[in-house]
């Protein structure tokens, strides 16, 4: 929040108050650049995280593939 | 992506500085909260859309209150989630699909996002065909009311203003306190209520497979991978700054506990109807078969909070997709911008929610296939979001001590991490190969 015990107010009032401003009447505040940041370091951690996301949607694949080809009768047995 | 050197929407003028003058630190803090307050509310309860109304009615209606303890324990589960989400979101000012499309590549940035609209659009589907179940039992002719709700959906965020959305949805989720009445008006047992809310314990004494994959799709319908992409995004709509997280934090918070507590309600709903002997087939039917005994208004009441849920659902879910799609392409992306300066941004949210609209009033359509189908492409986009989130959120060189996670963040972000994948993984084998789960 920007707040600040002003000693004067936009409207002139007295001292020791508290001026709170919403987020979208704000002045703009920088944020951490992301964009020149780069892609993300391939750490051991990330590495193992990313192919584990790998593994996991290669076998989602296979699941969805078999079901829909067992759907098609492609397989003996069906339901 | 092309380069945006300032949080600021491109196009938007700067805004001029006016506030409210307090007198003292808690009337400072209580009038930051309620400035801030809003998105931890909307992508809580917003959640509870037309897929969760008939979610948690079923448990009610098959296992009574047995498994309330379920969802007081997803609470915590939910809150940090979120709360990742709302860190990053505050710390950079961008959405998910902008930050994993930067940080990790195009291949996983288009994977996240294609899957996020594929998915959010089959979920769009689901809503418009609740509301159509809903309306046709209050007697108005579908190809009337889906219309109408349509127009409703695109009309309120056409204001060009955040705030005046914000407003609305957030009467939109402050309507379902009327759970809370519908849930003591049906006179639920309290003692046993509150013993089954806080001690873990299984319907009949068994765990079933129908038990196990009810309570995965419970758990399903508490985190939704819309969730992620949305509140980062309103967050960094909203201009969140970086004092303003403790705020942001609590809105997060007591949005968790709402939409538990709630949901909570419309199990007792579906308790309602076991009690009384009948036999659960839809939401709509559950609140015509209550009414014949707790009376029309329990019938109106809940027949309306179905709309209500999906018309909240439907908002949420659209704006994740338009703005994540707007971030990645480097449209301009606001809820503060007018329609003429963001035609891309509005017409990818009015496109999803007409197109969505349409598809449920064609005779015939498969929803079946659509409900499926968004089980499947959740259970899948659900655990790489939120690995994606662990793992920008442990970037310490780039988020510094303040933002980044802590050690028992970690901890507990992993294990969740690691239910969910395993859960997701057992939720596709389920729809997919359903003959490797006999039913008892």
């Amino acid at each position: 929040m920007r707040t600040r015990k002003d000693t004067a107010t936009p409207h002139g009032g007295p001292k020791g108050h508290f001026l709170v401003v919403h987020p979208l009447d704000d002045v703009g505040e920088e944020k951490i650049d992301t964009e020149n940041a780069g892609p993300m370091p391939m750490t051991v951690s990330v590495r193992l995280s990313l192919l584990s996301v790998r593994a996991y949607l290669i076998v989602m694949t296979i699941l969805v593939v078999y079901h829909v080809l067992e759907l098609a009768g492609l397989f003996h047995h069906g339901y | 992506m092309p380069e945006t050197g300032s949080h600021l929407t491109p196009g938007e003028p700067t805004p001029s500085v006016r506030g409210r003058v307090v007198k003292t630190p808690w009337a400072r803090n209580l009038l930051t909260f309620v400035m801030v307050f809003g998105p931890g509310l909307i992508v809580m309860e917003a959640d509870n859309d037309a897929g969760a109304v008939s979610t948690y009615i079923q448990a009610g209606a098959q296992h009574g209150t047995h498994l309330l303890w379920l969802l007081l324990l997803l609470l915590p589960i939910t809150y940090f989630v979120q709360e990742m989400v709302v860190r990053l979101g505050i710390a950079t000012g961008k959405g998910h699909a902008a930050m994993i499309y930067t940080r990790f590549g195009r291949w996983w940035g288009l994977f996240s996002l294609v899957d996020l609209q594929v998915v959010n659009f089959l979920t769009l589907v689901t809503e418009f065909a609740a509301i159509a179940l809903a309306l046709d039992k209050m007697t108005i002719a579908p190809q009337i009311g889906v219309p109408l709700a349509a127009a409703a959906l695109i009309a309120i965020v056409l204001s060009g203003s955040y705030r005046r959305w914000e407003r609305m949805v957030v009467v939109l989720c402050l309507l379902d306190l009327a759970w809370l009445l519908i849930a003591f008006r049906l006179r639920p047992a309290l003692g046993e209520t509150i013993h089954h809310a806080l001690v873990p314990n299984v319907p009949a004494g068994r765990l079933t497979p129908d038990l196990i994959f009810l309570v995965i799709a419970i758990v399903g319908t508490t985190i939704a991978p819309w969730q992620l992409f949305f509140q980062q995004s309103c967050v960094a709509d909203k201009r969140l700054r970086f004092a303003d997280l403790r705020w942001a934090r609590l809105d997060t918070f007591l949005g968790a506990c709402f939409t538990i507590l709630v949901a909570g309600c419309m199990m007792l709903a579906g308790y309602a109807s076991l009690r009384l002997g009948f036999t659960f087939s839809d939401p709509a039917q559950l609140a015509v078969d209550l009414g014949r005994v707790a009376g029309a208004g329990i019938r109106t009441s809940i027949l309306l909070l179905m709309v209500n849920a999906a018309v909240l659902g439907t908002t949420a879910i659209s704006l994740s997709s338009a703005w994540a799609y707007g971030e990645v392409r480097g449209w301009p992306h606001s809820l503060q911008l007018p329609v003429r300066q963001a035609p891309g941004f509005y017409g990818l949210y009015m496109a999803g929610v007409a197109a969505a609209a349409a598809i449920v009033l064609i005779p015939g359509a498969p929803l079946q296939l659509i409900i499926l189908g968004v089980q499947v492409l959740a259970g899948v986009i659900l655990p790489s979001a939120i690995i994606f989130l662990q793992l920008l959120l442990n970037d310490r060189a780039l988020l510094g001590e303040r933002f980044a996670n802590t050690w028992w963040n970690n901890w507990i972000n992993w294990t969740i991490i690691v239910v969910l994948f395993v859960l997701s993984l057992m939720l596709g084998l389920q729809v997919v190969a359903p003959q490797w789960f006999p039913s008892t």
